[in-house]
């Protein structure tokens, strides 16, 4: 592949309420992940291992920690002289300056980054799920359908389906129609929010969604409708593999705890395909001597004092003498002191959970604090 | 600016340790892995860099491949800069050969352009032998103060080592006499120094026709003309010149206050990130008092140990009192105990590969 044949345009701006206090002082994209990762790095890393190298990172929502992590691009080698990733918040003009207002106006108001870019294809990706995908395969299917736009879709459960963005397809996987969460679904292909453009065909479209009063700019409801009604060729790409929305706190949760187990469905260690991301240096991690580690996740700078189980531990998370920290995610930073019990739990970036406090029950839905916070007796 | 950013540095490499191992085999001492993700010569960079220093000269050894893929461009240092930065200088041949000396005046001499080529006055010498974390801001205002020659960095040695520099003092508190070898109790030279560039420039002209010894052998009948004070070190100091001394030494940091000292999260041992991921406890592992770095996969039973990076330790497994390299693979059933484990190495199911404490057993890199 050329190297400006595609540019990946990656949808990071959203505020990802539904992840509640972890995202009050950082982007969804920006939130810890697996350990080490950040949610981002799936989708960056794809792009790296796929040969893309020019990616256009849009953000919006509580941006500083996502930028600084981006950084230069460097820890996914996209830090490349004429590609790599650009930066791009929102921006005043001449004529004032205005929010994102969906995820079709937010690359609408980057077309001039898109021209002067110009390539063949763009890629629309979301920076909020995991999965590996090279995105090379899925250009191809685009280019050897002649198409104008590709939708890459999963097959999920039929009962499942009322919940997904739902594509009809033809045996040639040529889209007939698109229903957002249909009662009564006429297929179970399901729209994982990744789209190749004809680059063309995107700028076209954006420009006239945009002068188009009634339209909510977004790529499921508006401009995959408007491209079916003008008879565009549209086509499905069939991804087969891992692929998880990590947008609530629920299916965090249990993605996080997906990872865990000798053999998991996803492959945080692949050395063909790696993930990678913008780690510190931290020295390794340390398990001590009365330390019980069980069917968990452990990051580079944890000490490990106490009993964990079937948890994930995030950078530098620390996990008192006779401790317990059991179903639950740390995330980096965060400090369990000694003979305090977690058990169910999330705890957000260098959040504490005092000596003896209990956080969390095995019989309630998962217990989150948000960054930095502090779990004393009265919280418990 | 504080003193030690006017401060150039100078890290050899490029010298052999007394008793080689096939731990040396293929690499500097410099290079040779440390709790299971740095590399010696992490602890000298990291402790100029974090003291605010962004010229640091490193002089290579002939078997250089493993520290210049370490290095790369100096940035895990913050050392890749538009203005100084980094240096790769050459060593001799000789030097590869040399044991005693960690300061070979030949690769001096034959790098003294890098010290014509500064703007700054003082220059900060280290070999790469020693685990430590120092904030080198106190050493050079102190050598600044006191007016001396060289300032160079000591500590009372627990034991006898022959393999580090004694200095004798006089009673004015002046270096008077220096030997290779210390008793317990002996002032030991942790190969850590300071002085003006100008003061090394004019020892290097002096010594140049003398060019295999050591700067400070040579230095030894000059005392009286030279002023050389030590300046005393309270820190942790793992001096590391023969394989006992690495797996002690290396030992020494499962224990809680020592890794915390070396491993300071305010001032952090820099290294090349190898991004690999969280080190995964596969039901049923049993794991206590161990180190383990990323990648790491557990399955078995591990105790006492140092893991390196990508290291599998499959179910029924164990490894015990023991350091393990990189991507090492330890299969169903076997037995490590009392062992250094180099790199690449798979240790079939039901092989035991077992030392004692008093005699490691050591096994070469697999390939």
């Amino acid at each position: 592949m050329s190297k400006k044949e595609c540019v990946a345009m990656l949808l990071a701006g959203g505020q990802g309420s539904r992840l509640g206090a972890l995202t009050k002082s950082i982007a969804k994209p920006a939130v810890s992940f697996g350990g080490k990762y950040r949610i981002i790095d799936f989708a960056l890393s794809n792009c790296a291992n796929s040969e893309i190298n020019t990616v256009g990172v849009l953000t919006q929502y509580r941006p500083y920690v996502l930028h600084s992590y981006l950084g230069t691009g460097a820890a996914w080698d996209l830090d490349e002289a004429g590609g790599g990733i650009s930066v791009l918040p929102p921006y005043a003009t001449e004529s004032g300056g205005a929010w994102y207002a969906g995820t079709a106006d937010a690359i609408y108001q980057n077309i001039g980054y898109l021209e002067t870019q110009d390539p063949e294809y763009v890629l629309i990706l979301s920076g909020d799920h995991l999965y590996s995908m090279d995105y090379r395969k899925m250009i191809a299917e685009h280019k050897k359908n002649n198409a104008d736009l590709t939708v890459s879709v999963m097959q999920v459960p039929w009962e499942e389906a009322p919940r997904f963005g739902i594509l009809t397809a033809d045996e040639n996987g040529q889209i007939s129609k698109f229903t957002e969460k249909p009662a009564e679904p006429d297929s179970n292909l399901a729209s994982m929010g990744i789209y190749v453009f004809s680059c063309d065909v995107l700028v076209k479209a954006l420009k006239e969604d945009a002068e188009d009063p009634d339209s909510e700019h977004d790529f499921g409801n508006n401009i995959i409708p408007k491209l079916l009604a003008e008879g565009k060729r549209l086509f499905v790409y069939e991804f087969e593999g891992f692929w998880k929305d990590v947008g609530t706190i629920a299916s965090y949760m249990e993605t996080n705890m997906q990872l865990l187990g000798a053999e998991p469905e996803f492959n945080l260690y692949s050395k063909t395909f790696p993930i990678m991301s913008n780690e510190p240096t931290r020295p390794p991690q340390f398990i001590g001597k009365g330390a019980v580690v069980d069917d968990s996740i452990v990051s580079n700078g944890c000490l490990v004092f106490g009993d964990v189980k079937h948890s994930v531990l995030s950078t530098d998370a620390i996990v008192g003498e006779h401790a317990v920290v059991e179903d639950s995610i740390l995330l980096p930073g965060a400090v369990v002191e000694d003979r305090a019990r977690v058990v169910n739990a999330i705890l957000g970036e260098h959040a504490r959970v005092l000596e003896g406090c209990a956080f969390g029950s095995k019989d309630e839905d998962t217990s989150v604090v948000g960054d930095n916070a502090v779990v004393g007796k009265g919280d418990e | 600016m504080s003193s030690v950013e006017r401060a150039v540095g100078l890290i050899t490499t490029n010298y052999s340790i007394r008793h080689p191992s096939a731990l040396t085999k293929d690499r500097p001492p410099a290079s040779v892995p440390v709790a299971g993700r740095f590399r010696m010569v992490d602890f000298a960079l990291s402790s100029m860099s974090n003291s605010g220093m962004r010229d640091i000269g490193i002089i290579l050894s002939n078997n250089y491949r493993s520290i210049i893929d370490h290095l790369e461009s100096g940035k895990a240092w913050a050392l890749d800069r538009k203005h100084g930065g980094l240096f790769l200088l050459p060593g001799s041949s000789f030097g590869t050969q040399r044991s005693g000396a960690r300061f070979l005046l030949r690769d001096l001499v034959q790098n003294s352009q890098f010290l014509e080529r500064t703007t700054k006055p003082y220059v900060i010498l280290s070999a790469a032998s020693v685990i430590i974390n120092m904030d080198l801001v106190a050493l050079v205002d102190e050598h600044i103060k006191s007016g001396a020659d060289i300032t160079v960095v000591c500590q009372k040695s627990e034991e006898d080592n022959p393999s580090l520099v004694n200095f004798t003092c006089a009673d004015d508190g002046r270096v008077s006499g220096e030997h290779l070898g210390v008793k317990a109790g002996e002032l030991a030279f942790l190969d850590l120094c300071v002085m003006s560039v100008d003061i090394l420039k004019t020892l290097l002209s002096w010594y140049k026709g003398n060019d295999y010894l050591d700067l400070f052998e040579a230095l030894t009948p000059d005392l009286g003309r030279v002023d050389v004070r030590p300046y005393l070190y309270d820190g942790i100091a793992l001096p590391v010149f023969s394989p006992e001394a690495y797996f002690k030494n290396s030992m020494k940091l499962l224990d809680p206050k020592i890794t915390g000292e070396i491993f300071n999260r305010n001032r952090p041992i820099h290294t090349k990130s190898h991004d690999n991921p969280p080190a995964k406890y596969i039901p049923g592992a049993q794991v206590r008092n161990t180190i383990a770095a990323g990648g790491v996969r557990i399955a078995g039973f591990v105790e006492d140990s140092i893991l390196g990076r990508d290291v599998i330790v499959e179910e029924g497994a164990s490894v015990r009192n023991s350091i393990i390299m990189t991507s090492c693979v330890i299969e169903a059933g076997a037995k490590v105990e009392n062992a250094i484990i180099d790199r690449n190495n798979v240790i079939a199911s039901r092989v035991e590969l077992k030392g004692t404490p008093e005699d490691i057993l050591i096994k070469g890199r697999g390939f």
